[in-house]
């Protein structure tokens, strides 16, 4: 039996009372595939009054009937109730189903496996309560080691595999456990079984890693295109000081044709420092539009352009001269022939690489010189220097276009943004969408 | 006795040539021998003696003995104090000043009347002329109402200081007379809402007319003491000045009536303390000036600036001393009368502690204050910048702690509006803020020093670099003589000595503080060459060092000079001076090996680190203790 102590048997119960609370409401939910007296289904102390039991719940859908006549697959189950919707609710409705079908929940590692494998399609894979739910369809004390040799062997391998699997899965999705969790797997593997360790490993590592990233990326991601652009810029700028300005809000207009114009938005960013280094640029030299790079937020995939100039040719550089008349309290330099000590010179020798300066950043939806020339113009209010110098395009068109539909206008510098294109080629329905979404059947296993 | 008459052999002594040195200064007739003179001798006279503490040197000639005033003076010193002291405590309101956040009237025109608008000015200018010591006398009295302190510091320690140092006659014949009866009230215009110490950043434009008798004046200066009614104002603008056929802009001094026109002062800005003082902005709008207002020449106020601000700041010692005496009075007042316990709170060690902590502190200031004056009233122009920035920072701190701690003892009442503490703690916050704000003079005086340390000692230490043997030994001998125990002998007791043999144990104190701050200021050149200026943690060590060390040197000579003369409560001066000196060998000595390649005891590394850090992220970053991750 579980052997804790009286504090912890407490917590435990208290938590059981609310599973069996919310598992209530699920079931009330989902009344119509159940019979009325599933109030009762909860858990089961032990086996012994298991048996006793009646055989709480009939499943009234076709679609158990099936399953209990072959051995084939579990994921039927999902397969059936996918074909109405892959939500949350329905996929509460599959494991309720499930549970409900058979006292000795004859299959659950098979349908645990195959839940596990369906929830990313449903949407719920980074939903705690489902992987609770789920680990709630073990058997409770089955599997709990009863004597020092069930202890010292690996005793019902399978099943603690397959609820190491369900913490794996949470592990891999960020999904950090809760005390719920816990009390479900002492439940079910007692105290030191294996998918314990994990749960103890999680809770080790989680926390720790929970903060690492000193650049966390928000989840979910801003819907509306023009706060993600004000986002991801800000996160590439990483400058307290820089502005991020909307120079133009998506919207569409009717021309007189009755033909629907979608217009781009255009956000861009630019900070103090960078007004100071444009308002020094030496405007015989040109500064340029490049584009489009890719900034990946997790899953997402946007593009940003970038006004630059090429580095300052070493002639031009004007050196700050020291003024000894500018300080009126104390000397800014002093007047030594003696250099920093080899012993205290604590810069690493780095080659320095002059790149040239960046003086604005934007995001726009549609990465034409069209665009891209109304967020110049709109910088220019700023900077009136912006005015006098030469500005040249030099915007790229993508790795990727050459996988998307034949283009026509190949070769000019201004060419239809890959954004606008899907990844799989297919051509884009949406130009609006600066955001490409991955097919979530790829993001499988990426650890996050 | 012994040590008496030789104490007074000594001190009669440097007197001696001083008055040499002043002969020819005047009669010009001896100035070849004079010459001579100065060349025998190691450092010119402009030295002063801070700067040889950077070479482990005690120039013992030009701070012992402790400077006095002749018996005349004294009389005439006493004259003047007794009804400015009468006036201060009869007339002036100081509780009304600061509520009001004005200065009545009739309290500017007793001052007037007491001729205290004019106290260096010279007398054939009509004003007191005293000298700096008599100036630095009477700022012990005028300190104890911040408000009045402050205005007429802005008048005559720098609002009219550029017409006295570095006017022409005209000049000072036009303005001076009516500067010094109080009848025009002066104001300095240096700082911009743009540009405190950087001279660069001045945006007040003077132009030339087309004529070239006038120039025109645009721009606004900020924060500008006594801007609200000041008649003459000392205005720094930027001049266009052709240099080698190059133009270039350069600051220009002018001296600008208000009555010249175009000028508007701002509202009086609302502050914590000195509340009293009018400080407000001033803009210039085309505002013409005569060419002949030009203080010094055209292009260089950038030196007028810096000697104006170079020498007020001495006289801060003795006010926030008079400050502290006054302090004292009312606290012991109420230490010895208020009982807990059946017992006075004076009886308490920690209340005794805070009367000790403002008698040494008031003694050590004092003790600066005198001997900076002393040696500025000395014939020549010996430079005491870095002396008097020394008195500035230390009493403006000391002034700070000692108010913070008399309000203390007072506990809750002191806090009240009942007492003047709280008043005194908010106008003693800006001592530490203007005149040059204590950070930057800390950086002016160890940059000063280790700029004239780094001349003597480029040779050497380049010798070494180069891996001279014998140079190399010689330093690791020293180094281990001293280690071991070797007694430092820099002159200051002994044969030949000039410190009291009560204070023998202190000097010596000194002399090792001395000789090790030496070697310091060696090995950081040898280190970081000239980069040391962007060390400012290890710059401001070595203000502090020298700070201590300059006030470990006042307090001896001035205890010396006491016990030699028999001033009354001289062994209350010995008892003090030894304190001083026993507890600033140990800050010292901390410093310094703070200052040792890898030591431990240095937390510069991590101190850097952790304002990076929150400077990066304009916040304080840790999570809050009450949050979880789980």
């Amino acid at each position: 039996n579980v052997s804790d102590g009286p504090a912890d048997r407490m917590k435990c119960s208290r938590c059981l009372l609310q599973l069996v609370r919310t598992s209530r409401t699920v079931v009330q939910r989902g009344s119509l595939l159940l019979s009325p007296s599933s109030g009762q289904l909860i858990f089961r102390c032990s086996p012994v009054s298991a048996k006793s039991q009646p055989e709480p719940v009939r499943f009234v859908n076709d679609g158990g009937t099936k399953k209990t006549k072959s051995l084939v697959t579990q994921e039927d189950l999902f397969e059936q109730v996918s074909k109405e919707s892959k939500t949350k609710a329905t996929f509460n409705q599959v494991i309720d189903v499930f549970t409900k079908t058979d006292i000795r929940r004859r299959g659950h590692v098979e349908f645990i496996y195959a839940a596990l494998k369906k929830m990313p399609e449903f949407g719920v894979e980074r939903d705690l309560t489902i992987y609770n739910k789920l680990l709630d369809v073990f058997p409770k004390e089955v599997f709990v080691p009863r004597n020092f040799i069930q202890r010292m062997f690996n005793h019902y391998p399978r099943q603690q595999e397959c609820g190491v699997q369900v913490l794996e899965q949470m592990e891999s999705y960020g999904i950090m456990p809760n005390i719920e969790t816990k009390v479900l797997l002492v439940q079910i593997f007692g105290e030191k079984s294996h998918p314990i360790r994990k749960y103890q490993r999680i809770m080790y590592w989680f926390p720790k890693f929970k903060h690492v990233n000193p650049f966390p990326v928000p989840q979910p991601l801003p819907e509306d295109p023009v706060d993600l652009a004000i986002l991801s810029l800000n996160r590439i700028a990483n400058d307290l000081d820089a502005k991020t300005t909307v120079y133009q809000l998506p919207f569409t207009d009717i021309t007189e044709s009755g033909e629907e114009i979608g217009f781009p938005h255009i956000v861009g960013i630019q900070s103090p420092n960078q007004m100071e280094l444009l308002a020094k640029h030496n405007p015989n030299r040109p500064v340029f539009v490049e584009g489009p790079f890719p900034l990946w937020l997790k899953k997402t995939c946007v593009y940003y352009y970038i006004l630059r100039a090429d580095p300052t040719p070493p002639e031009e550089k004007e050196e700050e001269v020291y003024d000894p008349e500018r300080c009126f309290y104390y000397p800014l330099q002093l007047d030594l022939d003696l250099d920093r000590d080899l012993g205290d010179e604590e810069n690493f020798d780095v080659d320095d690489l002059d790149e040239g300066p960046v003086f604005a950043m934007c995001m726009t939806s549609q990465g034409d010189q069209a665009t891209l020339n109304q967020w110049i113009s709109g910088l220019q209010q700023n900077n009136p220097i912006l005015g006098r110098i030469p500005t040249l395009f030099r915007l790229d068109a993508g790795t990727r276009e050459l996988e998307g539909a034949a283009d026509t206008e190949a070769g000019h510098s201004h060419r239809p943004h890959p954004q606008s294109q899907r990844e799989d080629g297919l051509p884009a329905e949406d130009s609006e969408a600066a955001v490409e979404e991955e097919e979530p059947r790829r993001s499988h296993g990426m650890k996050q | 006795m012994n040590v008496n008459s030789f104490l007074a052999l000594s001190r009669a002594f440097p007197r001696e040539k001083n008055r040499l040195v002043c002969h020819a200064w005047h009669l010009g007739k001896q100035a070849l021998r004079v010459q001579q003179r100065r060349t025998i001798r190691t450092h010119s006279r402009s030295l002063a003696y801070a700067k040889d503490l950077f070479l482990g040197q005690i120039n013992k000639a030009e701070v012992f003995p402790y400077p006095e005033i002749g018996s005349d003076e004294l009389e005439e010193v006493k004259q003047f104090v007794a009804p400015v002291e009468k006036f201060f405590n009869e007339e002036v309101d100081s509780a009304k000043i600061d509520r009001e956040a004005k200065i009545p009237a009739e309290t500017l025109n007793g001052l007037k009347e007491l001729g205290l608008f004019g106290i260096m000015i010279p007398e054939e200018y009509g004003g007191l002329g005293l000298s700096n010591t008599m100036y630095a006398r009477l700022n012990e009295i005028i300190a104890l109402d911040g408000s009045i302190a402050v205005t007429l510091a802005a008048h005559q320690a720098i609002g009219l200081k550029g017409i006295l140092i570095a006017g022409n006659e005209a000049q000072k014949k036009k303005y001076l007379p009516k500067l010094a009866s109080g009848e025009h009230i002066a104001a300095f215009c240096l700082t911009e809402p743009g540009s405190g110490s950087d001279a660069a950043s001045i945006q007040t434009l003077a132009t030339l007319s087309e004529d070239g008798k006038h120039y025109r004046i645009n721009g606004s200066k900020f924060w500008i003491s006594n801007g609200g009614f000041a008649d003459i104002m000392t205005v720094f603008a930027r001049t266009v000045v052709e240099v080698d056929g190059v133009k270039k802009d350069k600051i220009t001094a002018f001296i600008v009536e208000k009555a010249f026109g175009g000028i508007t002062s701002g509202k009086p800005e609302d502050k914590l303390g000195i509340r009293g003082s009018y400080t407000c902005e001033v803009s210039f709008d085309d505002v013409p000036v005569p060419v002949e207002n030009v203080i010094g020449e055209v292009g260089g106020g950038f030196k007028v600036a810096m000697n104006i601000l170079n020498s007020g700041r001495f006289s801060m010692g003795s006010s926030c001393a008079g400050m502290i005496k006054k302090l004292m009075e009312l606290t012991s007042e109420y230490a010895v009368s208020r009982k807990q316990f059946n017992r006075n709170l004076s009886e308490f060690g920690m209340i005794q502690e805070k009367f000790a902590l403002m008698a040494i502190n008031a003694f050590v200031m004092e003790s600066m204050a005198y001997l900076t004056a002393g040696m500025m009233d000395r014939p020549g122009v010996p430079d005491c910048s870095l002396e008097a920035a020394m008195v500035k920072v230390f009493s403006s701190e000391g002034g700070w702690i000692c108010c913070s701690e008399a309000l203390q003892v007072l506990g809750g009442l002191g806090y009240t509006k009942n007492y003047p503490f709280e008043r005194y703690v908010r106008d003693c916050r800006i001592l530490p803020i203007f005149e040059g704000t204590n950070e930057i003079l800390r950086m002016y005086v160890a940059l000063t020093g280790m700029q004239y340390a780094g001349n003597v000692l480029t040779g050497k230490i380049k010798e070494m670099k180069k891996g001279n043997i014998f140079m190399a030994m010689n330093m690791a001998g020293k180094k281990l003589r001293t280690s071991l125990g070797a007694s430092v002998d820099l002159g200051l007791t002994g044969k030949d000595g000039v410190v009291h043999p009560s204070l023998e144990e202190s000097a010596k104190k000194l002399e090792q503080n001395v000789s090790l701050f030496g070697m310091t200021v060696e090995s950081l050149l040898y280190r970081y060459g000239k980069s040391i200026v962007d060390e400012q943690l290890v710059l401001k060590r070595v203000a502090d060092v020298l700070i201590n060390m300059y006030a470990m040197t006042a307090v001896l000579s001035r205890a010396s000079r006491s016990i030699s003369i028999g001033l009354r409560n001289h062994d209350h001066e010995v008892l003090l001076a030894n304190t001083f000196c026993n507890d600033a060998f140990f800050k010292n000595n901390y410093s310094m090996v703070q200052l040792q390649k890898h030591s431990p005891e240095n937390n510069d590394a991590s101190i850097k680190k952790i304002a990076q850090a929150v400077l990066e992220n304009r916040s304080y970053i840790c999570s809050h203790p009450l949050e979880r991750t789980f």
